[in-house]
């Protein structure tokens, strides 16, 4: 593996407005690399600066090895799809593919068999002649990336290329777009704002947020062990409070709520300290119905409020004190509904002390 | 024939309201004129509704070829109008007009002879005009441009005076290039010296600085110093210019000037006859007589009204002491079927 | 029931209006048009006939092909300017001006004029162009001429550059529609697909603002076609165009067969531009996908 891209320092300016503050990023070829944030975090500014189409108020852009900071789109070995897909519509799909190929000094002769070589991967064999008006939004996208990789690109940028498709059909296009990415061996970068779509696709992902990097990794870590609460907010569902922390028979403690939980987490020293920020995933959490006794376990008091049903588990609302913890519950043949609470009902939550993660308070990594 | 300035704008029926809430409890009567601007001039309307009871309202036309589309619409709108004696005998022919009966018009027998008897308002014994107003086409130049004042039409085909040469954009252009070749019955022009006109108004076309529609035109030609010589109507535009500052003197070419003289006429089936008659008798009386003198500038029809209206001065000034004069004019004459043909000339002249 | 009833009803209703409109001042006046033109000039008027004296009197004499020949000249002229001008102007106004209210200033500087009067903005052009008007003191006063030249007012040159003016808000609107209308992801994947910013305007942005051109063209074209006020403000001896020529027949003449036939040939003339021109937007045009 070798590094493809290597931005240092980039910084881009809207008049008063800071789209991208301070990104230092290298990537492999080869990686499929998605930048994921909320809009307005300057993910897209990020890859339209790449692709040549914003010019950066100060900063490098190296694409192997060399320095692309000032060169027009035309003259960079990047290739974009669009959000929109900009298809031109004046011409026919194979016209669109080959679009790219008839400055690039290919013979004539060459054009044809190579457009249909990519139109047939990414099985359009059949609409060379069609117009793209003619069609679905599935197809179109396609059309967008062989239009794209038809001119071999050092790296393919995506501009939020499913946000335009239906759910099902995002779904399937995620497969598709990750098999694509393997069989042509290319270097992806790719926008999103959805999670689980930067998730399901990259090997490594850039969680941005206002115009910096706040966690890259790959998808595991960054579930895991998200390095921030923004993160741990922003990929999957956290709950998060904050708290002192305490420490009595040399066990640690922190306050959910009002109520005590005992924390259990290399990060955390023992030292009693000022108010730190502390979570639990969800599906960590186990809800235990209160039969009139108290159970076992690292507990807190609650009342349920809400169960939203999400097919393959259930999410459930409990209100603990003045905040609102989630419990997922998968629904596997071990659920029994009969057993479960009911809303309105008494409850406690179960959290295994190891798995509380503290966070530094404001995010930053 | 009065004030044509912008054309475009007042023969869109600019329809005025000479009198507004003083309409006497005895009124009898609405009259619609559609007339030249200056012929219903408030001097002469505003005693006349008074006196009658009958209120006008006037639509001014543009030109002479607006009366007879406006008629051939039909619509029964207009109770009297004022063509000029070229386009009179269409309307006659047509049966547009009504027979007037001269012994209900006072002042008739005070009226020029020439204009009684002209061709243009008599038909089969029959009197369908009272005459109005009349003047010459004569000819001008700006006085500073020439050190020996022109006396023939033939100075507008002068090629020094390139570019600062204007024609009225009319049949008239015909009448002085058909003189100019000598052809005095111009109006009675055969088909070859109608071809002959028409070549000679082609020599000349280098010459046009531009061909004028409106007397307004002519006079911004004038005073924007794009044109040193024309023809044009005599008495009005000069005097125009005169207000402007610019001195143009009148001539009449020794090939000798076009008449105009224009005549009110009833509209057939008017329901207003009444009223129509008391307009008449007004029109060339003393009061209508002046008005037109003094608002347009003009010659006018009854000079037994005119010597008791007019001072001595403007008596003179508008020929009206000189039968001479208004004979040695070429009156206009209605061109009957010929009119197509030289109306076709003279598009041909300006298609080349 | 009753009030779906009354629902169709009063839909045909706000559907008629329209329509016996159309019939009422369209259809029927060129109906009158249509029969007129078989009539017979016969002095003092003109009386019902059917034949086609008229329209062969139009091929036959060579003024009205001449003068026809002038006004499409005329009028192609006018349009080619326009386009010229306007292009550029709309181009610059899509890419070029970022701020918006900069760019509907200077959007309604081109379309503000339209509702003054069409003669007065005439007009202005003769104070500008005459022999004493604005562009002789200027060409005067700074050396350019040693004494104002009367060859800018009173010529087809003078009609063009008046028409144009009055006309080219016509030819700035679709041209700014449509360029507005293309993504601007458009030209961008252009450019990310190896085009310049030149191969990317000529074969994206000017293919795809075609249907603008067109529209534009066949507007300036068809409203100048039948102009008959700048020959009559600014045009000279040579001036006359085709719709000057209608009026002097239905006026002046009193030949309104002969008119009638004229009027109606320029009718075919400006229904085949407006026909050949929806064909070639429907070629140019593709869908954003």
């Amino acid at each position: 593996m070798s590094e493809v891209i290597r931005i240092e320092n980039l910084r881009k300016e809207f008049g008063d407005v800071i789209g991208v503050a301070d990104v230092s990023l290298s990537i492999e070829r080869g990686e499929y690399v998605t930048l994921l944030g909320p809009s307005g975090c300057g993910k897209s500014t990020l890859l339209r600066m790449i692709g040549g189409f914003e010019a950066p108020t100060s900063g490098t852009i190296w694409l192997d090895g060399e320095d692309v900071t000032d060169l027009p789109p035309n003259q960079r070995a990047v290739n974009m799809v669009f959000q929109d897909y900009a298809l031109f519509p004046h011409m026919t799909v194979g016209q669109n593919v080959g679009y790219g190929l008839r400055v690039s000094g290919t013979p004539r002769a060459e054009i044809k068999p190579r457009v249909a070589e990519t139109l047939s991967l990414v099985g359009l064999t059949d609409k060379a002649d069609t117009s793209p008006a003619e069609l679905s939004g599935g197809q179109r996208q396609r059309v967008a990336l062989a239009r794209a990789i038809v001119r071999h690109p050092k790296v393919l940028l995506l501009d939020e290329p499913l946000s335009a498709l239906d759910a099902n059909l995002r779904e399937q296009m995620q497969v598709e777009l990750r098999n694509l990415h393997n069989k042509v061996g290319l270097t992806f970068i790719m926008v999103t704002h959805d999670q689980s779509e930067a998730l399901v696709m990259s090997d490594r992902v850039v969680v941005m947020r206002d115009g910096r990097v706040s966690q890259t990794g790959d998808p595991v870590s960054l579930y895991d062990a998200p390095a921030n609460s923004y993160v741990a907010d922003f990929i999957g569902a956290t709950n998060l409070f904050a708290s002192p922390v305490k420490a009595s028979n040399g066990k640690i403690f922190v306050s959910c709520f009002g109520q005590e939980l005992e924390i259990d987490h290399p990060a955390v020293d023992g030292v009693p300290a000022a108010e730190r920020l502390f979570g639990f995933r969800p599906e960590k959490a186990r809800l235990v119905r209160a039969n009139g006794s108290v159970p076992q376990g690292n507990l807190l008091k609650g009342r349920l409020e809400n169960v939203l049903y999400h097919g393959a588990m259930i999410r459930s609302v409990v209100v603990v004190g003045e905040g609102r913890i989630l419990v997922d519950t998968l629904l596997d043949d071990t659920f029994d509904p009969a057993r479960h609470a009911g809303t309105g009902d008494e409850v406690f939550v179960d959290i295994d002390p190891h798995k509380i993660m503290p966070f530094a308070r404001d995010g930053a990594s | 024939m009065a004030n044509r300035n912008s054309r475009l704008v007042t023969s869109l029926s600019v329809v005025s309201l000479l009198m507004t809430g003083t309409a006497p409890a005895f009124a009898e009567g609405e009259l619609n004129i559609l007339t030249w601007e200056g012929y219903a001039d408030a001097s002469a309307i505003e005693p006349f509704e008074k006196e009658t009871g009958c209120k006008v309202n006037a639509t001014y036309v543009g030109s002479n070829d607006d009366f007879a589309p406006k008629l051939a619409a039909g619509g029964g709108v207009f109770d009297l109008i004022s063509p000029s004696i070229d386009s009179t005998a269409p309307l006659i022919e047509a049966g547009f007009v009504e027979p007037i009966d001269t012994s209900k018009i006072a002042e008739w027998d005070n009226i020029y002879e020439k204009f009684r008897n002209s061709g243009g308002i008599n038909k089969d014994g029959e009197v369908y005009g009272v005459p109005y107003a009349w003047g010459a086409i004569a000819f001008m130049y700006l006085k500073d441009k020439f050190e020996t004042p022109p006396t023939s039409i033939a100075e507008l085909w002068n090629p020094d005076l390139e570019g600062k040469v204007s024609l009225w954009d009319d049949k008239s252009a015909l009448y002085v290039a058909a003189r100019l070749n000598g052809d005095t019955d111009i109006y009675n022009l055969t088909d070859e010296q109608l071809d002959a006109a028409k070549k000679k108004l082609a020599e000349q076309r280098p010459l046009i600085r531009k061909y004028w529609s409106t007397a307004g035109e002519l006079v911004d030609l004038y005073a924007a110093g794009e044109v040193w010589i024309s023809n044009t109507w005599a008495g009005y535009q000069s005097s125009l210019l005169a207000d402007k500052g610019i001195e143009v003197v009148e001539f009449i070419p020794e090939e000798n000037a076009e008449g105009w003289m224009d005549s009110f006429m009833i509209v057939k089936g008017t329901p207003n006859e009444d009223c129509a008659y008391k307009f008449l008798n007004m029109a060339v009386s003393e009061s209508g007589q002046c008005a037109v003198a003094n608002v347009n500038g003009y010659s006018v029809a009854n000079p037994v009204a005119a010597k008791n209206c007019m001072t001595p001065e403007q008596f003179v000034a508008l020929h009206q002491d000189d039968p001479d004069y208004l004979d040695s004019l070429l009156l206009w004459e209605n061109l009957g079927e010929r009119l197509g043909d030289y109306t076709n000339a003279w598009n041909a002249v300006k298609a080349e | 029931m009753r009030l779906a009833t009354r629902n169709r009803l009063s839909s045909g209703g706000v559907l008629s209006l329209p329509l016996v409109w159309t019939f009422l001042f369209l259809f029927i006046p060129y109906a009158i048009l249509f029969i007129y033109s078989f009539w017979e000039k016969k002095f003092p008027t003109f009386v019902p006939a059917f034949q086609f004296g008229n329209y062969l009197e139009l091929m036959v004499d060579p003024q009205y092909v001449r003068v026809l020949l002038r006004t499409i000249k005329i009028a192609g002229l006018v349009s080619l300017l326009s386009l010229l001008l306007a292009y550029p102007y709309a181009y610059f106004l899509v890419h070029k001006v970022k701020r918006p209210g900069v760019k509907l200033v200077l959007y309604m500087a081109v379309v503000l004029p339209l509702w003054v009067s069409y003669l007065l903005r005439a007009y202005t052009w003769k104070t500008i162009l005459g022999t004493q008007g604005i562009l002789n003191s200027f060409l005067v006063s700074t050396g350019i001429l040693s004494e104002p030249s009367s060859v800018f007012l009173y010529n087809q040159t003078a009609m063009v550059v008046t028409l144009t003016y009055v006309f080219i808000p016509f030819m700035v609107m679709p041209i700014y529609a449509a360029l507005e209308k293309i993504p601007g992801s458009l030209t961008e994947a252009s450019r990310d697909l190896g085009m310049s910013a030149i191969q990317t305007f000529v074969r994206v942005t000017l293919p795809l603002s075609m249907p603008g051109v067109i529209a534009g063209f066949t507007m300036t074209f068809c409203l100048s076609f039948g102009d008959f006020i700048a020959p009559f403000l600014v045009g000279g001896p040579d001036g006359m165009m085709i719709a000057n020529v209608i009026a002097t027949q239905f006026g002046a003449a009193l030949n309104w067969p002969l008119g009638s036939a004229l009027a109606l040939v320029m009718l075919v003339i400006v229904l085949t531009i407006i026909t050949l021109s929806d064909r070639l937007q429907g070629v140019g045009r593709g869908k954003y996908a």
